[in-house]
């Protein structure tokens, strides 16, 4: 997952994430891809557009 | 490793009203907070009922309250006003907006004072069972270690991990998950002084839109959507807003605020063997205005309470804790549950019907100004309302 430069860390993509794979430092998310499934709820659900697919 | 009897994970207003009456009732807490600042960035609109903080024992300290509450506008699609305020109602219930970033770090200073020893900079990570107890990985500034505790009280927000390590079922699904975002702003022209205005319909599509001032020329503006009810994301709903709306015409923003709020009520389980979940992380969310410090402050205390309870008798399961949850739901879970099935409803309103709802409002008599009172005048105005939710009232 490719985290933008203006993501400001509240948490909201690892609340929705079904399978709980999202961590979120006070400054950093760190995503657990291995087990991801690619379902993109954590992509629609950020309010700010700061979470993209990597290419 | 560090030993505890209560370790309380996350310190907004849940987790630290947990750590106060944990410690309150004897036990040994820590409290940790994976920020370096207690409270600090906001993700709300710092609304709160008089009778809410009076009901925990909180005095209001000028340090914490930004501005006292003289009512409620609300405002349909098509512009139609309904104000309660002093003008119309002889005592509207007040409220107060908060400043967070003082009002939190107060509740955990609370904490503190009750014996809980705070770590800030301290995140969990994950947890196991050992025996009769729990042990959480923490990392703090690069360095991580285990905390140990026969209690876990999960007040880790709207993410939920807590809960989940344990097994449970607290993550929100994203069709219960409001979007949110707002601006602090400055240079606001209110129609009205000190009145929280909410705005509704398409403007934010499964939530509302929200004016909260916060003294002077300032105020909190914001929204909240559910993404899959959305066209846009929220920013970009809140940026239509507040160009289109004649408060915020000269206003400009002086801060960000992004947040998820929990809007599906509690979950079925928000306790287990060692564990105890509360605030956000539990679902401890009015559903339909989205305000969750006071409810999730009452969850914390209860869980708190009991898990002290729990510690002098030596017993930490589920059985024993349980407790908590017949506690909290008999207080706030009714609630809750009601308010749930009136914001299903509300959201299924379309723009023209809550046109109606609001022409029709001018002709009624509130007695008082409550989310209550607010329903039962839709559910008198409204024969689709008063199908489905005339059981409710």
């Amino acid at each position: 997952m490719k985290v933008e430069d203006w993501c400001s860390f509240c948490g909201e993509c690892a609340g929705v994430c079904p399978r709980n794979l999202i961590e979120v430092k006070e400054y950093k998310l760190v995503f657990n891809e291995e087990d991801c499934k690619d379902c993109n709820t954590c992509i629609v659900a950020c309010p700010i557009k700061a979470l993209k697919r990597e290419e | 490793m560090i030993e505890t009897d209560v370790l309380v994970i996350g310190a907004g207003p849940a987790g630290s009203s947990a750590a106060k009456h944990a410690a309150l009732g004897g036990a040994n807490v820590i409290l940790i907070e994976k920020k370096s600042e207690i409270g600090a960035p906001k993700r709300c609109a710092e609304g709160v009922s008089k009778n809410g903080l009076e009901k925990l024992g909180i005095e209001p300290n000028p340090r914490f309250i930004a501005k006292e509450l003289d009512g409620v506008r609300l405002v349909s699609p098509n512009g139609t006003n309904v104000w309660l305020t002093s003008e119309e109602i002889e005592l509207p219930e007040a409220g107060y907006i908060l400043e967070r970033k003082v009002f939190d770090k107060f509740m955990a200073m609370d904490a503190a004072r009750a014996g809980a020893q705070i770590k800030i900079k301290t995140l969990a990570k994950a947890l196991r069972k050992d025996g009769d107890s729990i042990i959480v990985t923490c990392e703090s500034m690069g360095n991580e270690f285990e905390i140990k505790a026969n209690i876990i009280i999960g007040a880790d927000g709207p993410e939920s991990h807590v809960g989940r390590w344990a097994g449970l079922r607290t993550g929100t699904k994203a069709v219960n998950m409001e979007s949110g975002i707002q601006y602090e702003m400055v240079g606001m022209d209110f129609e009205r002084e000190n009145v929280i205005e909410f705005f509704f319909g398409s403007v934010a599509p499964g939530g509302y839109a929200w004016i909260f001032p916060k003294g002077d020329d300032i105020a909190n503006v914001g929204l909240a959507v559910i993404a899959s009810k959305a066209e846009k994301t929220a920013i970009e709903y809140l940026d239509d807003f507040v160009a289109n709306c004649p408060a915020t015409k000269n206003a400009q923003a002086v801060e960000l605020n992004v947040g998820g709020d929990p809007v599906g009520g509690m979950p079925k389980r928000i306790y287990d063997d060692n564990i105890l979940i509360c605030g956000d992380a539990a679902g401890q969310v009015n559903p339909l205005t989205g305000g969750g410090i006071i409810s999730g402050m009452t969850g914390g205390m209860y869980a708190g309470k009991v898990a002290a309870e729990a510690i002098a008798d030596g017993d930490y399961s589920a059985t024993r804790l349980k407790q908590y949850d017949e506690e909290v739901r008999a207080d706030i879970g009714e609630e809750i549950n009601k308010y749930l099935k009136v914001k299903d409803y509300a959201i299924s309103l379309s723009d023209s019907e809550l046109d109606s709802v609001a022409e029709a409002f001018q002709e009624i008599d509130f007695e008082k100004v409550s989310t209550s009172e607010i329903v039962r005048s839709l559910i008198k105005v409204s024969p689709k309302a008063f199908i489905k939710l005339g059981k409710l009232i």
